[in-house]
């Protein structure tokens, strides 16, 4: 318990010392997260609100295959993404391997499916007489899909914070795309992964307070918001 | 009396029932309608239809001699000038005004005209004043009110009523009744489903029977 509670402290201690490695760690994180979030939220909140609310062939089998998705293994992800953006990949040539803008491109294709599937189950929970209210009203498709998102804005404003919770917590994807470089592609997770092997678990403790602090706030927000 | 509506065999399934199955029906304007029937026996799915939610399987729909196309934009034109009043009615989120304003803004109707038309149709349910309440704290009866006060500051031709009376009590009651009876004076037509025997003669309307989906003679 010693070792325990020693870390914890060095690792208080660390963050309120403002480490650079830390600092470093802390915003790059954030950056690549916040990048990756808002382009999932760009494509999979229009994604969700589309499957649930269009009706077209197989979107039972659709449906099934987007929940699935959000099971993907980040390391699946990192390897597609690493196969496309290697030298002798397709896009190979852009030289995006080993750079946040690498780890933002996978962590899209990770938090997307969880954005779009809480748009949808959103969707389907709302109140089914929203729609014809707001087109007995006078408003068009668009209008009264818009006041549907407005009612629904809670459900959607969980599903891009699910989806940033997905892309700050992972790791395969930041270390095989972004290669864990310190001060450049080092995230708060891979530089846990790293440090704690190599025996600095006071380090790697003090990046996880911080993971967790930035879960926590972000929760408080989301309620902040709701209680509003 | 201008024919507004003209529906020729006119069919509603769902899967294999059949809701709806109307070889021909007028209403005209400024009139008022009861529609009646048991439960199941097709009143909603024929609202829905006359406010232009929901297509027939089959049949064809005028309104105004026009034969609505529900595969291009009439619809949508056609749509405003018909509103529909639900029995539970949806209240969006914000304020009294915001929604009372709902279907003003979506016709482009703003400022200080909105907030004119707003407080008459508030003030003619008997809720002056409320702009500003949170819509979602209101009772009951208010709620209905503030619905009824949304479809009324839009003066739609045609205004359908989904047991509009029900739930409430007898003063918001007799208030929404006196309300609605007076709007075939002002042009509205109103097409109301109801399980009271009395109203037609009360509102000095017409009485639509509906057994099984069909249009059965009243006696």
């Amino acid at each position: 318990m010693d070792f325990l509670f020693s870390s914890f402290a060095a690792a208080l201690w660390m963050i309120g010392d403002l480490s650079p490695d830390v600092v470093d760690a802390v915003g790059t994180s954030l950056s690549v997260s916040a990048g990756a979030t808002v382009f999932a939220a760009f494509f999979g909140v229009p994604l969700g609100l589309t499957m649930g609310l269009a009706e077209f062939p197989l979107k039972r089998f659709a449906i099934t295959v987007l929940n699935t998705l959000m099971a993907l293994p980040t390391v699946v992800v990192g390897l597609l993404v690493y196969g496309f953006l290697s030298r002798q990949g397709p896009l190979g040539v852009l030289g995006l391997l080993f750079t946040p803008t690498a780890i933002v491109i996978g962590g899209t294709l990770l938090a997307a499916p969880i954005v779009a599937n809480y748009a949808l189950a959103a969707v389907r929970g709302a109140d089914p007489r929203i729609l014809p209210t707001a087109l007995t009203l006078g408003a068009g498709r668009m209008r009264a899909v818009c006041a549907l998102i407005g009612e629904i804005r809670f459900g959607i404003l969980a599903a891009v914070i699910a989806g940033f919770g997905r892309v700050i917590s992972e790791v395969g994807v930041a270390m095989m795309l972004g290669g864990n470089i310190r001060g450049y592609t080092r995230t708060m997770t891979t530089a846990i992964a790293l440090e704690t092997s190599k025996g600095e678990f006071a380090f790697g403790m003090a990046l996880g307070i911080v993971l967790l602090s930035v879960a926590l706030l972000v929760n408080l927000f989301l309620h902040f918001l709701q209680q509003r | 009396m201008r024919e507004l509506y003209r529906l020729h065999s006119v069919r509603r399934r769902f899967g294999a029932k059949t809701a709806l199955d109307i070889d021909c029906l007028t209403i005209g304007e400024g009139r008022l309608y009861t529609l009646t029937g048991a439960n199941g026996a097709g009143k909603s799915t024929l609202l829905n239809i006359l406010a232009l939610l929901s297509p027939p399987t089959s049949g064809e729909i005028y309104y105004a001699g026009e034969r609505i196309d529900w595969n291009n934009g009439s619809v949508e034109r056609r749509r405003r000038k018909v509103t529909l009043l639900h029995q539970s009615p949806y209240l969006f989120g914000g304020t009294v005004h915001d929604n009372v304003a709902f279907g003003l803004a979506a016709r482009g109707i703003r400022g200080e005209e909105r907030r004119r038309i707003v407080g008459k149709a508030l003030d003619a349910v008997a809720l002056g004043g409320f702009q500003g309440r949170n819509a979602r704290e209101l009772s009951g009866g208010e709620a209905q009110r503030v619905a009824m006060a949304r479809a009324l500051a839009l003066s739609p031709e045609v205004l359908l009523l989904d047991e509009p009376l029900a739930n409430i009590d007898r003063e918001t009651s007799g208030l929404l009744e006196s309300v609605i009876a007076s709007l075939p004076e002002r042009g509205t037509t109103v097409v109301m489903v109801s399980h009271d025997p009395d109203l037609p003669k009360r509102l000095n309307g017409e009485t639509i029977f509906l057994e099984a989906g069909k249009i059965v003679p009243s006696y």
